[in-house]
């Protein structure tokens, strides 16, 4: 269970101050599959920021379980996202110089995890493990995001606008590997998106404006990547 | 415009290296042209011995300083221009869309060749200014007529002119070749990467150790700065050390301070070029949860052993020049003290190259530690 709780963050200071996040709260259930959906400039990627990490509020609390992250050091922070977080970015973030499969190991040896070659082949990249990333498609390229993300085996996954640089075809192609991979390993997903189709994907949706949660709703049937409009 | 004053000024590193090239090259040239007027004075066998001496070591000082410094300049030169257009793909890439010539774009990279202008200028007005303490010196037991020191006008326009529009004529020649990139590649900012990488890409290599080696291998000229760092390290200080003995303390001190000058502007240069060059991958490690430890080994710990091949090749270069100053250029000169290998001097500038090298890392390290985690996603 991941508890938020009364989340603020503001950019800038004296009369530039911008107030970002103005008193989240929200609980996410493990295993859960949570988008979180919000137009530019809502605050929904800095509060995927917050929630993961990657920054601190500045003030509030995040818990993992018992566990608040809010107040542990920098590199008590760098090792609970080590042992716990994976992300998934709309720019993919590959190292360009490193091939596929290495590119997986980067997460894969965080968990020691000898078996990246089967998250490989479960996103369907397999006979492309020795390429680079020049030589593969948008697609390819954050599907190798996605198993490099996998492959660390982590609790809950955090993605920001993963489609966001895709097409439709593509994108459905790597929201639906995210979708059996998320059955078959059991982590929690908190996804960011303007997409308001997407949503239809998840257990839970959370709309965000201008810095607030402005609604909490439940989706009783999930659709899949293929049933959702684009 | 495509290249401007202040990307010519992130040149500092060859402008350094000119500076020092010029100095040392016209002191010796200088000195030569000047003591070669009189040559007709000089006509007792034993000056002319010392006179010969003289002439050929400023050839071979020249020669060897000028010339090792001007290809260093030379491959930082293209480096930088390779870098520029790496960096700034997609202007580059967007102009060449409009319909921009290749050529046309890189014209504008003659602007390289001020840098070299400036040091070179530096070099030689510097030089100029210690020449008459260096004439003094040369002629220290006074077997020489006294000697005036003269600006030869072929001289300033060969050390300074001369080098700066090679360097910028060369810089858009580079620049022309390197724009060839078909623009796509160049608004992706497609960098090759190439099959040569998984020849030898080993399958089980961990990622931390296939990082380091990828790192080292993909920016090979950054390999060539960081161990001619250390060698400039290495055969400057162990020279000056040993010098003393043949020549003069003041000739140490000049010695020690080019080379330190070279060895530190050289290595904090490239050191600044791998940790900017890497900056997307080192926060990409840590988001992921790398400590910061494992990001500065696996992306600075890669050059350590070149820049220890770079201190070995010193070593050796700066023995045998000695050897061959004493051996050749002095032979049929009196009193000239015995040279062999200073184990000690050699001892020492290890010491002091393993204590400022670490040193430079864990500094660097600290930078890494402190490059914002959100870097990448600021873009």
């Amino acid at each position: 269970m991941i508890a938020v709780s009364d989340i603020t963050k503001s950019y800038g200071a004296g009369g530039n101050r911008n107030q970002v996040l103005k008193g989240i709260s929200l609980q996410i259930s493990d295993r859960d599959f949570t988008v979180i959906l919000g137009a530019s400039g809502s605050g929904k990627s800095t509060f995927l920021n917050v929630i993961s990490g990657l920054e601190r509020p500045d003030s509030g609390s995040v818990t993992y379980g018992s566990r608040e992250i809010t107040k542990l050091s920098d590199s008590e922070l760098t090792q609970f996202r080590k042992d716990n977080i994976g992300f998934i970015f709309q720019q993919y973030y590959l190292l360009p110089n490193m091939t596929v499969e290495k590119n997986v190991r980067m997460g894969a040896d965080l968990a020691d995890n000898r078996e990246y070659g089967k998250i490989i082949t479960a996103v369907g990249l397999e006979d492309k493990s020795r390429k680079y990333p020049s030589e593969l498609s948008g697609g390819e390229q954050q599907r190798v995001s996605v198993a490099r993300a996998l492959a660390k085996k982590p609790k809950v996954l955090f993605l920001d606008e993963p489609t966001g640089a895709l097409d439709e075809q593509t994108g459905r192609q790597v929201l639906d590997y995210i979708c059996k991979l998320h059955k078959e390993y059991g982590f929690t997903i908190v996804m960011v998106t303007h997409n308001q189709n997407i949503a239809e994907m998840a257990n839970t949706v959370v709309k965000m404006n201008s810095g607030k949660i402005s609604e909490v709703s439940a989706n009783e049937k999930q659709k899949t990547a293929y049933e959702i409009g684009w | 415009m495509v290249v401007g004053m202040k990307d010519a000024l992130k040149l500092i590193g060859i402008s350094v290296i000119a500076c020092c090239a010029i100095f040392v090259c016209t002191l010796f040239l200088n000195y030569n042209i000047d003591i070669a007027a009189m040559e007709n004075e000089i006509t007792a066998s034993g000056v002319v011995t010392m006179y010969n001496a003289i002439v050929s070591t400023g050839k071979v000082v020249a020669a060897v300083s000028g010339g090792c410094l001007a290809v260093t300049s030379v491959i930082m030169l293209l480096f930088y221009v390779k870098n520029y257009i790496d960096t700034h793909g997609k202007e580059l890439g967007i102009l060449k869309a409009l319909g921009y010539s290749n050529f046309k774009i890189a014209k504008h990279f003659w602007i390289f060749g001020l840098s070299v202008f400036v040091g070179c200028a530096l070099g030689y007005a510097a030089a100029f200014l210690y020449l008459p303490l260096f004439y003094e010196l040369q002629n220290a037991e006074h077997l020489f007529p006294e000697i005036k020191v003269q600006f030869h006008l072929s001289l300033a326009f060969l050390l300074v002119v001369v080098p700066a529009i090679s360097f910028a004529v060369l810089a858009v020649i580079y620049a022309c070749f390197r724009l060839k990139t078909p623009v796509l590649d160049l608004l992706k900012e497609k960098h090759e990467y190439k099959a040569k990488l998984s020849k030898n890409e080993t399958k089980d290599l961990p990622f931390l150790k296939e990082l380091t080696r990828s790192t080292v291998m993909s920016r090979k000229s950054l390999v060539f700065f960081i161990a001619f760092s250390a060698f400039c390290f290495s055969a400057m200080v162990q020279m000056s050390m040993s010098i003393k003995d043949l020549s003069s303390e003041t000739m140490a001190i000049m010695i020690l301070t080019i080379g330190l000058i070279l060895a530190f502007v050289t290595l904090f240069l490239s050191l600044s070029s791998v940790v900017k060059g890497n900056t997307k991958t080192i926060a990409m490690m840590r988001v992921f949860g790398y400590k910061h430890s494992d990001c500065s080994k696996a992306v600075l710990g890669g050059y350590r052993p070149f820049s220890y091949i770079g201190f070995v090749i010193g070593t050796i270069y700066q023995y045998v020049l000695l050897r061959i100053m004493v051996s050749i250029v002095f032979a049929d000169v009196e009193n000239v003290p015995e040279y062999n290998f200073d184990f000690t001097a050699c001892v020492i500038t290890l010491g002091l190259f393993v204590f400022t090298y670490e040193i430079a890392m864990y500094a660097y390290s600290r930078r890494i530690k402190k490059l914002p985690i959100k870097s990448i996603m600021l873009e």
